[in-house]
């Protein structure tokens, strides 16, 4: 019998958790040491005394497990998930998101050090910047979770007024701080340190309120978002607008950061159409109000005429908000105001917030006036109709069609009004990285995730898409014999050639098996890869088209539109090309072709026994894929308009797999989510830790997501209905006895 | 004949190369029926822990006696194969196993081997250096003619690659073919269910065949970094021919990715030696004769049972 202390299971966890704790040392420890003394880094990572701190970490880690049954029931009182949630958000407000741009790194440690020094503070803002952010932080969770532990619920009111405290004192210290500048600020920190606290304010009246012994958040969530429907985009609608109207910046010349009521004063008796003005000066606030009337009534009374009451007055508000603020920022500039540039330059974030309530109001009274709640609920399951289970049962993101579009309808608005307000930075990003790339994941994911097939090559297409405009707008050295065309009407066409590439490739090669599909597809995309790289005559090698893919512009006589000027024309144009596909590849997806698809992932033998054409069905995938890739490339082409064969090194084809499979094999929102999340992580990262570590940390992320949500982040219903598991699911040796117990166990 | 037969010496000394990392992934392929996408890393870690070896041990090189020479070179290589079988031990701990007791799907482990592979990478550059071209300390002379086959020479660099890649997979043959590991091994590839039945325990005959997979690797980045310059990305390129090595030779089979890396190596050197083709196809080769190859035979050159290596 084998007895020993060194082969029990405590003790091989005990290592694992101080080599987790090793590793996590050497990840944050200093960069890399020279060629001359190669262990440098290591013996600085390893030899400070900051190991013992990573060591501790790991016996915390051990303890946590060990002691995990003992700890669990807590787990499920009230209240515990929302105070996780909001203690999370608020420290990763004040750790890691930025408090005011123009301050240095803009954290929040450095705007408090710049804080502390400003001798006309307002003294709530200087008291908590100095030293009151941190002690109330962890004095309301320490409160809240004393209540939970002890299950005294006077505590947890306590916990609830300090939240509110916090809630309260974040925005107003952190803009009493921002007056005292007159520079132009996006920042998120104190709106996030906002919402934490709401959240810790959830959780502490949870926790005093319920009288039930054990949480079910889901349930809970279920019961929020279809009690009333639009409820919560009323709610969410009330607390942008509010902050929008009230306290957010309207127009930004150089100097001044004027709110509502100053842009109003600002443009009296500027010769501002008279709409504009009378929105600026009282109608906006009415218009509010009302909007605000009708959709809480709509909610309240799920009156669907009501409903469509708020929606209208959603939607025409929504119009005069965008229009007042493109009047004001035109008068702005021609009036030359303090440097204004001109229509839609200059604007704060308050037009948009506005802009954003609107249309979450609208959104409510959409969903009230379409909500189906008199009718039983059924859904249809392989073709029978069966009672649709319970909202809680279906992981709450898309439990049923009312949660469904109001967490729709919240990205929507976010998609929309967000990135205006943004930086110029982040615009950029949002477009060539998150906006293009989710494109991508969406067609890689019909490839992958739904006719399970693994292409690892799937950027040719992107750079053959890419290329193909480049020809077309006459970039490349050879030219299209034609005559050039706009890189607009170079979309069939890219799409097109990317169909027959996706066709060519696919033809010869779909017979393959899985793996073999994998290296072949991964040696295609090298092959694209090099052949623009020595195909000097054709595609200008490594230097890129010349001259630059123009910016496209739509000129119909009337009207005229041109690109380029910033990135939010392509922003808007990539939100609308991207709601198009998902919308057609849902269909697709719900279609015979994706039934066929799934049945010749699980089993092709079986699918083409029962009739489906399976060569046929593969080379449709791939050649949909493709052609979404090639669009993706169409877009890439003419937004950057400057691209070289390293655009589509065989790393971003891993990656594009990374993302859908990240996101959830199979899932729509899965991939998008995957591909969004993945994209926006490296640059997120580029404030927190140093540039050459950031891949690391992607890696240490994808990998935990496998380890422990291996179906993704939003994994596909019909996959995970109809796979369950790998071949070897069960540990098949020893499955008698459970692991640890037994004999030779225990020592 | 004179520039055939160097570009063949060439050919085989990169192919041998390229075979010994194939090796790791097809045992990983054989027993999983994955895709090990890390395996690149632990070539990696092979060759920056070997060079630790013997850069503790020679400096920064110069004249050693004659009789130290070998003797470095082999602690080298066993230093290199050994990291390379711990990281490997520890990549199924970390991103293999996890996911099995999990029934994850089959892509969730490529993605979570990329992840690893990520990771390790980044952090090796963190812990060492993100130079590309590290090089092992000069400690004899590499380039040293050893003999030369119609005017062809051969050099003592070339040599000793091959040579050691013979004996090391000479050596693998043996250990899968004659032993109780190797037949558990051949077991677990042909039929896991039945074999865990039989009395094989499958955990740890994967774990084995990680790390046998990861000494191999490993002794190949020992071997690659002797030879050229190593660096923290060194893994990739190699990583995925001899991917392609394996899937050449028919994935799964240990003969296979032998004749497979052999193969893709001397065709790479050969075919752009050509006077019409050109050094700068020389990964397009590679991939059009992969390409090819899968065309008319779908399962490799010599089919996929890790089985019939016995």
């Amino acid at each position: 019998m084998k007895s020993n202390v060194f082969s029990s299971p405590v003790f091989k966890r005990l290592l694992a958790c101080l080599a987790l704790g090793f590793a996590l040392a050497i990840m944050v420890g200093p960069q890399q040491g020279t060629q001359q003394d190669y262990g440098l880094a290591f013996r600085q990572a390893v030899f400070a005394p900051r190991i013992f701190l990573f060591l501790g970490i790991g016996l915390l880690v051990f303890v946590l497990v060990t002691y995990w049954s003992k700890i669990t029931p807590y787990f499920h009182r009230s209240g515990v998930a929302p105070l996780a949630v909001g203690l999370v958000t608020v420290v990763a407000a004040q750790t890691l998101l930025k408090w005011h741009d123009p301050t240095g790194d803009g954290k929040f440690h450095t705007v408090s050090d710049a804080a502390v020094n400003i001798d006309g503070l307002a003294p709530l803002a200087q008291v908590y910047f100095s030293w009151l952010a941190w002690p109330l932080l962890f004095v309301t969770v320490l409160l809240a979770g004393s209540a939970i532990v002890l299950e005294k619920r006077p505590i947890a009111w306590g916990a609830a007024v300090l939240a509110i405290a916090g809630a309260f004192i974040a925005p107003v210290a952190q803009s009493a701080y921002a007056a005292t500048t007159t520079r132009i600020d996006h920042s998120l920190g104190a709106g996030s340190a906002v919402s934490g606290y709401l959240v810790l304010l959830g959780a502490a009246v949870t926790i005093a309120m319920s009288k039930q012994e054990s949480a079910d958040t889901k349930a809970f969530f279920g019961r929020v978002l279809t009690w009333r429907p639009g409820l919560p985009l009323a709610v969410l609608g009330l607390i942008v607008g509010t902050l929008g109207l009230a306290s957010a910046t309207w127009f930004s010349p150089s100097k001044t950061n004027a709110t509502l009521t100053d842009t109003a004063t600002f443009f009296t008796g500027k010769g501002l159409a008279p709409i504009a003005e009378a929105y600026l000066s009282f109608l906006g606030f009415i218009l509010f109000g009302l909007t605000l009337i009708a959709a809480a009534a709509a909610t309240y009374l799920r009156n669907k005429i009501v409903g469509w009451v708020a929606f209208a007055l959603g939607l025409v508000s929504l119009y005069l908000t965008l229009n007042t603020m493109y009047l004001f920022s035109s008068a702005g500039a021609s009036l030359k105001i303090d440097q204004a540039s001109g229509p839609w330059q200059n604007l704060g974030s308050g037009g948009w917030m506005a802009s954003a309530a609107f249309f979450l109001f609208a959104g409510a009274g959409f969903v009230v006036a379409t909500a189906d709640w008199k009718k039983a609920k059924t859904i249809i399951v392989n073709g029978l109709k069966v009672a649709a289970p319970k909202s809680s049962d279906h992981g709450g993101l898309f439990g049923n069609a009312t949660a469904t579009k109001t967490l729709l309808l919240v990205v929507f608005a976010a998609a929309l009004f967000y990135p205006p307000t943004a930086t110029s930075f982040w615009q950029a990003v949002l477009v060539t990285q998150i906006g293009i790339y989710v494109l991508l994941a969406i067609g890689l994911n019909v490839v992958v995730g739904w006719a399970g097939l693994l292409d690892l090559g799937f950027i040719a297409f992107y750079a053959i898409g890419s290329y193909a405009t480049a020809y077309l707008v006459g970039s490349l050295p050879i030219k299209p014999p034609w005559g050039v065309i706009s890189p607009m009407l170079a979309i069939p066409f890219a799409i097109a050639i990317c169909l027959v590439a996706g066709v060519l490739l696919g033809g010869p090669t779909l017979r393959l098996r899985g793996d073999y599909l994998a290296i072949v597809t991964l040696g295609f995309g090298e092959i694209v890869r090099i052949v623009a790289i020595n195909a000097d005559g054709v595609t200008n090698s490594t230097r890129g088209p010349s001259p630059q893919v123009p910016h496209p512009v739509i000129d119909l006589g009337f009207i005229r539109f041109e690109f380029g000027l910033n990135q939010l024309q392509y922003w808007y144009l990539l939100l609308i090309i991207i709601v198009i596909v998902v919308v057609l590849f849902r269909a697709l997806e719900e279609s015979r072709t994706g039934r066929a698809w799934a049945a010749v992932r699980e089993d092709e033998i079986a699918a083409q026994a029962s009739g489906v054409n399976t060569f046929r069905i593969k080379l449709l995938a791939f050649a949909i894929g493709a052609s979404t890739s090639g669009l993706a490339g169409v877009f890439f082409a003419s937004d950057v308009g400057f691209f070289t064969p390293d655009n589509f090194i065989l790393n971003n084809s891993i990656l594009v797999v990374a993302y859908v499979v990240f996101g959830g094999m199979g899932s729509l929102p899965g991939a998008m989510a995957g591909a969004a999340v993945l994209t926006w992580l490296p640059e997120f990262l580029k404030d927190q830790v140093p540039a050459e570590d950031r891949q690391m940390w992607i890696g240490a992320v994808v990998l935990l997501m496998m380890i422990f949500r291996p179906g993704g982040l939003i994994p596909a219903k019909r996959r995970a209905a109809e796979l369950h598991g790998y071949d070897i699911d069960e540990p098949l040796e020893g499955s008698a006895v459970p692991a640890g117990e037994g004999m030779g166990a225990k020592s | 004949m004179h520039d055939f037969l160097l570009y063949l010496f060439s050919g085989l000394t990169r192919g041998s190369m390229y075979a010994l990392i194939a090796l790791g992934y097809t045992l990983v392929y054989g027993v999983l029926q994955l895709i090990n996408f890390a395996h690149s890393e632990v070539f990696m870690a092979g060759a920056f822990a070997s060079f630790i070896v013997v850069h503790a041990i020679v400096g920064e090189g110069g004249d050693l006696p004659g009789w130290v020479v070998p003797l470095v070179f082999i602690l080298g290589l066993f230093s290199g194969g050994l990291t390379g079988a711990a990281v490997a031990w520890g990549l199924e701990r970390i991103a293999y196993r996890p996911l099995r007791k999990r029934g994850a799907p089959k892509l969730a482990f490529l993605i979570s081997a990329i992840g690893m592979s990520f990771l390790l990478s980044a952090l090796a550059g963190k812990l060492f250096n993100r130079f590309t071209n590290n090089q092992f300390p000069d400690y004899f002379n590499k380039d040293a003619i050893v003999f030369s086959i119609f005017g062809a020479e051969v050099r003592l660099i070339q040599l000793i690659i091959v040579g050691s890649a013979i004996v090391m997979m000479l050596f693998l043959d043996r250990l899968v073919s004659g032993t109780k590991l190797g037949r558990s091994i051949r077991g677990v590839a042909e039929d896991a269910p039945t074999a865990a039945l039989m009395g094989i325990n499958i955990d740890k005959t994967i774990s084995r065949t990680f790390v046998i997979g990861g000494a191999l690797g490993g002794a190949a980045g020992f071997l690659f970094g002797t030879a050229f310059v190593f660096s923290n990305i060194m893994g990739f390129l190699p990583g995925v021919k001899a991917f392609a090595a394996a899937v050449l030779g028919g994935i799964g089979n240990i003969r296979g990715a032998m004749v497979g890396g052999l193969l893709l190596g001397v065709i790479e050197v050969l075919i752009p030696a050509l006077p019409f083709i050109g050094t700068k196809w020389t990964d397009v080769v590679a991939f059009v004769v992969l390409v090819l190859v899968l065309v008319f035979r779908p399962t490799g050159i010599l089919g996929e049972k890790l089985g019939r290596a016995a």
